[in-house]
């Protein structure tokens, strides 16, 4: 792997130049900004003895679970429990703003369930929450998002006490 | 984006939108990129550590298409 930018450095180099200005310009004020770095937390545990959460913006669910709502202009601020134990099979997308032609061949292309079980049938990881989380990143106002969506995964995230949380975007 | 937002560490991948962990059926692809993010969790000495693996979308792709994973589906 190769490290493109230097945090000490204070800028850090545009790895999309001009990407996030027109998402910006397209949906004003729909743009989450951080000025300051989060401090490192260290890892308590080796990786063979971590408990691994995952929680995506896919808009993956169960089957049969209360679909996302995914025209709604302001976005849906809910979450949905992915049992990590899950077979492909019983889970569904409901997210419209990604290409899903992929994930609909194998889901894990942007929702790794299986290869996060097989890491865990590996002793690569310790284990895994009893599920996971996913939401839609289609949320137009970041002030809500961080006080309601942000806060309620945040608390059933800890609640299943992780060592390590693997995030990713859709 | 990932710049503006400054998770404390971040594994960047030049693919295509809803593929951010490869392509189908890539175990091999799919673990790496797993294990690259949870390693950098280890690695990591500094806040807003960004690093970026060094295959390309068409790399991947042409990979997939190599080792003829196209014939598998969900469930």
């Amino acid at each position: 792997m190769t490290v493109v930018s230097d945090p000490n450095g204070g800028e850090l180099r545009q790895l999309r130049p001009g990407l996030w200005d027109t998402v910006n310009e397209r949906y004003p004020g729909s743009m989450i900004t951080r000025d300051e770095l989060v401090p490192l937390a260290a890892p308590r545990v080796p990786l063979n003895e971590a408990r691994v959460t995952f929680v995506s913006t896919a808009g993956v669910q169960p089957r049969g679970t209360l679909p996302f709502d995914t025209v709604h202009p302001v976005g849906d601020y809910t979450f949905r429990r992915v049992p990590s134990g899950s077979r492909t099979d019983e889970l569904e997308i409901h997210q419209l703003k990604y290409p899903t032609f992929g994930a609909e061949k194998d889901l894990n292309v942007i929702f790794p369930i299986e290869r996060l079980q097989e890491l865990v049938a590996e002793n690569v990881i310790g284990g895994l929450t009893p599920d996971f989380f996913s939401f839609i990143g289609y949320n137009m106002d970041p002030e809500r998002l961080e006080r309601t969506l942000a806060e309620d995964i945040a608390d059933a995230v800890c609640e299943q006490r992780p060592d390590l949380a693997l995030m990713s975007p859709a | 984006m990932t710049e503006r937002i400054k998770p404390p560490r971040a594994v960047f991948l030049p693919f295509m939108m809803g593929h951010h962990f490869g392509v189908p059926f890539h175990r091999e692809l799919q673990w790496r990129i797993i294990l690259d993010a949870l390693a950098l969790i280890y690695s990591a000495t500094e806040s807003g550590s960004v690093q970026k693996l060094p295959i390309s979308w068409a790399q991947a792709r042409n990979q997939a298409k190599a080792l003829g994973l196209t014939e598998e589906r969900n469930g």
